[in-house]
């Protein structure tokens, strides 16, 4: 699919084919594109652990349920639990950055040396950060970054997949990670029970109102040619609208096919 | 128990009436009955009813007044609900019942999945 549109056909799925299983390759695409993705100081903080819903005993099942992902997790065949590993920067203390450099990507030209990393970018600014308050919240961006590229590969490969909070102590037993790894979210995965366009593209703020150009207050300019063409290559797709009767006839026939509550 | 009055009498039961007309149009408890009787059992099960359960899935906050959901009654009926599910079976026929059950909450405006 082209990037475009599988960045506008993406979703929040909830309903899911509970019984039709992913394959692994599918999964193992969608942590590939996660691994792939851009990260500060190349430290790579995001680890995932997948575990395969019927894996998980039911009993357990119901004890990582909360009241608003409760069904969203016993749809989906796949769970992949996301995590961030504060300890990853005094691991490699500044090693990855110089592979970067090693392979031209940062170069003297932008002030990059190994001896800078090793007297300069490790002990006085990466290794201070670990121990900065702000640090899980630096490192949480770039979790999210390649975990959203995870969730593009999913949709790309015809599957359907929605983020959820998920219960640590519990998964924790199947997961078992390393006490110190922050618990983020859940990617629910499996292939969509809802129809492609899952009652269209879900309403978002203005764009004035998000963007800016050169300061907040002045938004920046939205060219309604950009606009079509964007229409063109799928990136804008059937806007969701209210009282929508065919939704409502998908959701229904879906509640009962999936014995939820209507 | 037995109910003291026919269940469509109670407020919370037109509440979930109107709701779900209001979601999907039609009249869906009458196009699908079992959802009424459905909840008539559950009541049984729980000997409280339909308004009395969900009375009690809000309490008055003491700090400010506001009425907040009761997440230790709602737990409490999550749990009843499971216990109702299985007790009809389980399997479909088990989760359609609970399934009523949980819309008739849900209109009521309790946020539950279980």
């Amino acid at each position: 699919m082209e990037f475009q549109q599988v960045v506008g056909i993406r979703r929040s799925i909830r309903y899911f084919e509970p019984d039709k299983p992913v394959e692994q390759e599918k999964i193992q695409k969608i942590l590939e594109a996660c691994r792939v993705a851009s990260c500060a100081v190349n430290a790579h903080w995001l680890k995932a652990v997948v575990v395969r819903r019927d894996d998980i005993a039911p009993a357990d099942l119901e004890k990582m349920k909360n009241p608003v992902q409760a069904n969203v997790i016993a749809l989906a065949p796949v769970h992949i639990y996301f995590y961030g590993d504060p300890g990853v920067v005094n691991q490699i203390k500044g090693s990855r950055l110089k592979q970067l450099h090693d392979v031209g990507a940062l170069n003297p030209t932008h002030g990059w040396s190994h001896k800078f990393v090793d007297e300069v970018v490790y002990p006085q600014i990466l290794k201070p950060l670990t121990d900065n308050p702000f640090y899980p919240v630096a490192l949480a961006f770039d979790c999210g970054v390649a975990a959203c590229q995870g969730v593009l590969m999913a949709f790309d490969q015809g599957l359907g997949a929605c983020l959820t909070a998920f219960v640590p102590e519990v998964v924790a037993k199947y997961t078992k990670v390393p006490g110190n790894w922050i618990p983020f979210y859940q990617l629910n995965v499996g292939y969509p029970a809802e129809s492609r366009e899952a009652g269209g593209q879900r309403p978002r703020p203005p764009f004035e109102e998000q963007y800016f150009l050169n300061q907040y207050g002045s938004s920046f300019p939205r060219d309604p040619k950009v606009v079509k063409e964007l229409e063109a290559s799928g990136l804008f797709t059937t806007p969701a609208r209210p009282d929508n009767a065919e939704r409502r006839k998908e959701i229904r026939d879906l509640a009962r096919r999936l014995n939820l509550p209507m | 128990m037995a109910l003291d009055k026919p269940l469509t009498d109670y407020d919370t039961v037109k509440t979930w009436d109107q709701g779900l007309r209001r979601q999907w149009g039609g009249d869906p408890l009458a196009e699908e009955p079992d959802m009424l009787e459905s909840l008539r059992e559950f009541c049984e099960f729980v000997a409280e009813d339909p308004d009395a359960i969900a009375s009690k899935l809000f309490r008055i906050r003491k700090s400010d007044g506001e009425r907040v959901l009761s997440v230790k009654w709602r737990t409490h009926y999550a749990d009843k609900v499971k216990e109702f599910r299985a007790r009809s079976g389980g399997g479909p026929e088990g989760q359609r019942k609970g399934s009523a059950v949980l819309s008739f909450m849900i209109h009521n405006g309790v946020l539950i999945q279980a």
